[in-house]
């Protein structure tokens, strides 16, 4: 899949138009510079980090991760429920409860985390899905 | 901390053409299945002037010269030509309460593979011919059948081979709105990008069809449902086409639906509306 994933890249960077959104640029931040980085956007300072790596970023408790991983299982359920499941967030979820079980709270936060971003992104395609398949279908 | 990111920006990927934006066709009021398959005829006569319609039962194989030739030397000794003859038996082997298959189905099942998917009103739903099976089976207290292989697939390969060459022509009943919605449910399944990977099966089967995606060589999405169950030599038994659905469904990183799940059901329905006009050739061999 790596050639469909540049490819992404490309159609991705040749399609910034002239109202940037937030979201635009911060992918392009992202995408450029990795996360922790400062962009502007709007004349505001903001930073690339996703909502799951500001959450993940707490003190490696067992509470804490807990939480975490419960927010991730509903954020999953979510988009489950309209089915825009991704592939590899059951297993996520999974080894984020494992790694609970034996104690590794910094592990258990960063899976849950990134379980909790697919499932963020999987339903922000759902919604895209809604307004946009048509535009696909040969008229 | 690892994130996968780059791939998935919600709705930037355009694999090839760029298709027109539509104002109609997304909902009840405006969807028009014929002008459906017809504008998808058009598409694939544009992109392939020189391929006849009625060659797309033969999937990539009608595209891609190279792999023709693969799969002529395949068809000589068809791999799927005991799993006819064992089906026949099955088909034949009576139920502990004497009935058989024959019994379930109109000319007592012989024939019949370009009628399915069929809206069905009372139950309210799509069957699919192995829905049909495994309904027929519970109907004559019988256990159901595995959805994905095995036996389910030799009673569909015998039920699609004694069909062969009978004209798709499955129907969207005008009496009931949840047939057509469930064409424009299968419809939708097919035109939506989805899974960690955002792809559609139009991205791939549409857009992408005989394009290289790494080693892979996806086909045209017409007459994709003509052929099946299929002999895959990557599989090295026969499987039906929901199987395959799972496969492809799982391709654009997303948890699958389960074989004869409603949603698949629907994509069937809407895959085979879009077929209607091409022959039976099943059951199928691939790569
Ligand atoms: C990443 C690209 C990709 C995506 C996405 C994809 N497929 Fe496929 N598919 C393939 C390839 C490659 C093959 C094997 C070549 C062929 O026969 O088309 C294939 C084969 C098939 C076949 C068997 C064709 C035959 O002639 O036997 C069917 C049916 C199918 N896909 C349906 C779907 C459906 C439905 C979806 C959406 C859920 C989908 N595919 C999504 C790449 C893809």
């Amino acid at each position: 899949m790596k050639k469909v994933m540049i490819l992404c890249a490309a159609v991705l960077f040749s399609q910034a138009v002239a109202a940037e959104t937030y979201q635009d640029a911060f992918n392009k931040a992202r995408a450029m510079y990795g996360k922790g980085h400062e962009f502007q956007w709007q004349g505001k300072t903001y930073q690339t980090l996703h909502e799951e790596e500001i959450e993940a970023d707490v003190d490696a408790t067992e509470a804490n991760a807990k939480a975490l991983l419960e927010k991730a299982v509903a954020a999953n359920k979510k988009v489950a429920d309209v089915g825009f499941e991704w592939k590899l967030t059951g297993g996520l979820l999974k080894q984020s409860a494992q790694a609970i079980d034996a104690g590794d709270y910094r592990k258990a936060l960063d899976l849950a985390a990134q379980a909790k971003y697919h499932a963020r992104i999987g339903f922000a395609q759902y919604g895209y899905a809604q307004a946009n398949w048509i535009k696909a279908v040969p008229q | 901390m690892r994130i996968i990111t780059g791939l998935v920006t919600v709705g930037m990927l355009s694999l090839g053409l760029p298709l027109q934006a539509a104002d109609s066709g997304f909902n009840l009021e405006t969807v028009n299945p014929e002008a459906d398959r017809l504008a998808l005829q058009a598409f694939y006569k544009k992109r392939y002037p020189d391929v006849k319609i009625e060659d797309y039962v033969n999937g990539i194989y009608a595209l891609d010269a190279e792999s023709h030739e693969q799969w002529q030397e395949i068809e000589e000794f068809p791999p799927y030509e005991f799993s006819i003859e064992e089906g026949e038996v099955l088909f034949n082997a009576p139920f502990a309460n004497g009935k058989t298959y024959a019994d379930c189905f109109e000319n007592g099942g012989i024939g019949i593979r370009q009628n399915f998917p069929y809206w069905d009103k009372e139950d309210g739903t799509v069957k699919t011919l192995e829905y049909a099976i495994n309904e027929c089976r519970e109907d004559n207290g019988d256990k159901p059948l595995k959805w994905g292989k095995g036996d389910i697939a030799r009673i569909s390969a015998y039920m699609a081979w004694t069909s062969r060459d009978n004209v798709f022509e499955i129907q969207i009943p005008q009496d009931d709105s949840r047939a057509l919605q469930a064409y424009l449910d299968g419809k939708k399944f097919f035109y939506t990008k989805r899974g960690q990977l955002n792809l559609s099966c139009a991205n791939c089967h549409l857009q992408g069809s005989n394009i290289r995606i790494r080693a892979d060589l996806p086909g045209p999405m017409l007459g994709q449902v003509t052929h099946w169950p299929v002999f895959r030599s990557k599989w090295g038994n026969l499987g039906t086409l929901h199987r395959r659905y799972a496969g492809c469904h799982r391709d654009s990183r997303s948890k699958p639906l389960k074989p004869q799940a409603e949603g698949f059901r629907n994509l069937e329905y809407f895959q085979t509306y879009m077929s209607n006009g091409l022959v039976v050739n099943g059951p199928g061999a691939r790569k």
